[in-house]
């Protein structure tokens, strides 16, 4: 069956309460009511019960008043009005309080870079002496041609040659791995590619997953790249999670023995001109299927809203194996009816 | 006419070539060659129109069409058949609207024009509008992309004016002849202008479908990083002609249909655009100052991607045809899946 046709879902059903405002008025006010005894200490369970019922019950748009009772004090994702003692809504996004403290979780937020984050970018535009890199973060950031491993033997400066010949390094819509080195007044991030673990990608497939927020997607992790051993004798195969949602899957290559050898001290000599060419190697058609199962994982976790980690894609790529031996012919694609099938064995562990 | 670039790594064009180029092609995201990204659809979700269509794709694209229809005075036509064929092609009103592009640009009235030829392809559409000498119908239809457009959003659009056109219904006539036309107030008792059932001889609403060839592949619905790498990309429309069924048995086979070919469109690949790989080697190492390597050197290096050269083969625009229109090919399946929407 080439093509599904769905009716459309209806709209989740949510409980229907009250607005936030009248949610958080009559918690207070049943607080000052209860101002003595023990009634108290119930209360306040009561409370913390309720908010935790109210939590993504209620989505808030830009300029919603949360509240105006002075008690509660403005977290992330809220303002205040001046001359007033509202807090208001600055997102769209469900309501979080921790305490006294009231945050705005949004349902879908940019990546926004953080000193030491591993990220995968694509160059977008190349001057004069660096290049500007989409990162999936609100503004583009930067990769200085001082903060790359110029290729060449020796350890040497940077020459006027190389800022002339600055696009065979990277040019546009090369995809790097790279750190974030520093943050900018304005939020812009520098990155760095002065490691052998960092530079250009090949040899594998994109996936982005950014700006999904909500708790799925990528998060911050342990290990961000690992290398996964694939059923179907499809050999090894390299997933790299970039912080900001950006995803590499490709074919693990053994690393030069002797550029490990060479220990950190003499890195620069072992970058060979092979670095930043974009020449893949030769790979098997088993190794492009267990890729493209991986991808389809990933996708599905996305779909279905679930986070993107080491744990969650390892173990949704053997239960995609599993599901892919019962119907041999169309093992790859987890899109609709076993997509859902896949995430109701992550979640339902 | 291009499509809009998507910007891909010369090193990630190659693997996409690669491996949709392999018997049989792997697709990134593993779907078969012939396999449709899955999709919900629904009709009558706009009160105000005569027939309306939602469909949203499951990567986020959606497109929203509405047509309403007007009474119009045809012309006085005495000047033979020429003028009146022409009058008929102006009954239908085509607007396509996607978000960030001027609606005067070259893609979006190329979009428009090829899902207005498919429509008026057969010349049988514009008979449906006439009520009767003096006056006819004019259509409206407005194709509205609500998305960004993630990918080519051609099949997405005419897919959904398909269902929109399904569910278009216009008031009962009540009055006779060439008097001035009365209807039915009753929208209950409303008709539609391609009725489901019963005889109803003539084109079906047409279908325009996205077809890739990579290698000797040929790819249907093509996800954006697809389209980035595809050699040739084809518009096919083909829309189902049904035919008075023959009086007194002979009926063998009630399920099949009759399909009919009504234009094909090339779509300028992207790929052409995209600059080539650098090979192994040849990066340059600055100091010594050597002179990079010719790049466009003619002889293609293995796993190093270049910018495929030259047209399109005829056994490969053969061997789509044969894939769309075959019986039971991706046409028919497609048009079976459409006749489940339900019509509101």
């Amino acid at each position: 069956m080439p093509i599904t046709i769905l009716a459309p879902r209806p709209a989740p059903q949510r409980p229907l309460s009250g607005p936030a405002v009248s949610g958080l008025n009559s918690d207070s006010d049943s607080e000052m009511d209860s101002d003595s005894g023990g009634v108290q200490i119930r209360s306040a369970k009561r409370r913390r019960a309720s908010a935790d019922e109210d939590e993504g019950d209620e989505i808030l748009t830009p300029g919603t008043i949360i509240t105006s009772n002075p008690q509660w004090m403005r977290g992330h994702g809220t303002y205040v009005l001046p001359n007033t003692t509202s807090i208001t809504s600055s997102l769209a996004g469900t309501l979080t309080k921790t305490n006294k403290l009231l945050s705005v979780r949004p349902l879908r937020a940019r990546y926004t870079p953080e000193i030491g984050d591993l990220v995968v970018g694509r160059i977008v535009e190349v001057q004069a002496k660096r290049w500007r890199v989409d990162v999936a973060a609100s503004q583009l950031a930067v990769l200085q041609i001082s903060a790359i491993n110029l290729p060449g033997g020796i350890l040497r400066k940077r020459t006027e040659t190389d800022e002339l010949q600055i696009r065979s390094f990277f040019a546009e819509g090369d995809l790097v791995v790279a750190e974030i080195q520093q943050l900018h007044q304005d939020g812009a991030a520098s990155l760095h590619t002065r490691s052998l673990k960092y530079g250009k990608l090949r040899n594998g497939v994109f996936v982005s997953v950014s700006g999904t927020g909500g708790g799925s997607g990528v998060v911050r992790s342990k290990r961000q790249v690992w290398t996964l051993e694939t059923a179907n004798a499809g050999g090894n195969v390299g997933v790299l999670l970039g912080v900001n949602g950006y995803i590499w899957i490709s074919k693990h290559i053994e690393s030069d023995v002797a550029a490990e050898a060479a220990g950190i001290n003499r890195m620069e000599e072992s970058v060979s001109s092979k670095v930043y060419s974009s020449q893949n190697d030769d790979i098997e058609p088993a190794t492009m299927r267990e890729i493209a199962r991986m991808k389809s994982v990933i996708l599905a976790l996305v779909e279905h809203g679930l986070k993107v980690d080491e744990d969650t894609v390892t173990r949704g790529y053997h239960e995609a194996v599993e599901l892919g031996r019962e119907t041999p012919d169309d093992d790859l694609y987890l899109g609709g009816e076993k997509g859902k099938r896949l995430a109701a064995t992550l979640t339902g562990r | 006419m291009a499509t809009t670039h998507t910007l891909l790594s010369p090193a990630e064009l190659n693997y996409l070539h690669t491996s949709l180029s392999l018997r049989p092609p792997i697709r990134s995201d593993g779907r078969l060659p012939t396999q449709f990204r899955p999709l919900t659809a629904e009709t009558g979700i706009l009160q105000g129109t005569n027939g309306s269509a939602c469909v949203t794709f499951s990567d986020g694209a959606e497109a929203i069409v509405g047509v309403k229809a007007e009474i119009e005075r045809t012309p006085d036509s005495q000047s033979g058949d020429e003028e009146e064929k022409k009058a008929r092609g102006d009954w239908v009103e085509i607007s396509v609207e996607i978000p960030s592009q001027r609606d005067d640009d070259a893609a979006t009235v190329f979009l428009g024009e090829m899902l207005r030829e498919a429509l008026l392809g057969d010349g049988e559409f514009a008979k449906k509008l006439r009520i009767n000498r003096r006056f006819h119908w004019r259509l409206h239809i407005d194709i509205l992309l609500l998305s960004p457009p993630l990918s080519y959003p051609l099949p997405l659009l005419s897919l959904t004016t398909h269902l929109a056109l399904l569910a278009t219904r216009l008031p009962k006539l009540k009055s006779e002849g060439d008097e001035d036309p009365m209807f039915d107030d009753d929208w209950e008792s409303s008709v539609f202008v391609y009725p489901r059932e019963g005889a109803s001889e003539g084109t079906r609403p047409p279908i325009t479908l996205l077809v890739v060839t990579v290698g000797d592949n040929v790819i249907f619905d093509p996800s954006k990083e697809e389209l980035a790498v595809a050699e040739t990309a084809l518009a096919v429309s083909v829309a189902e002609v049904r035919r008075e069924k023959p009086r007194g048995g002979m009926e063998v086979d009630s399920k099949g249909r009759e399909l009919k070919l009504l234009s094909i469109r090339t779509i300028d690949p992207p790929s052409r655009l995209t600059p080539p790989g650098v090979p192994n080697g040849t990066a340059t190492t600055g100091t010594e100052g050597k002179p990079a390597p010719n790049l466009s050197s003619e002889t293609p290096v293995a796993g190093v991607w270049k910018a495929p050269l030259g047209g399109t083969k005829f056994a490969v625009v053969d061997g789509i045809i044969q894939a769309v229109l075959e019986k039971g090919g991706v046409a028919d399946e497609v048009l079976d899946g459409l006749d489940g929407v339900e019509l509101a």
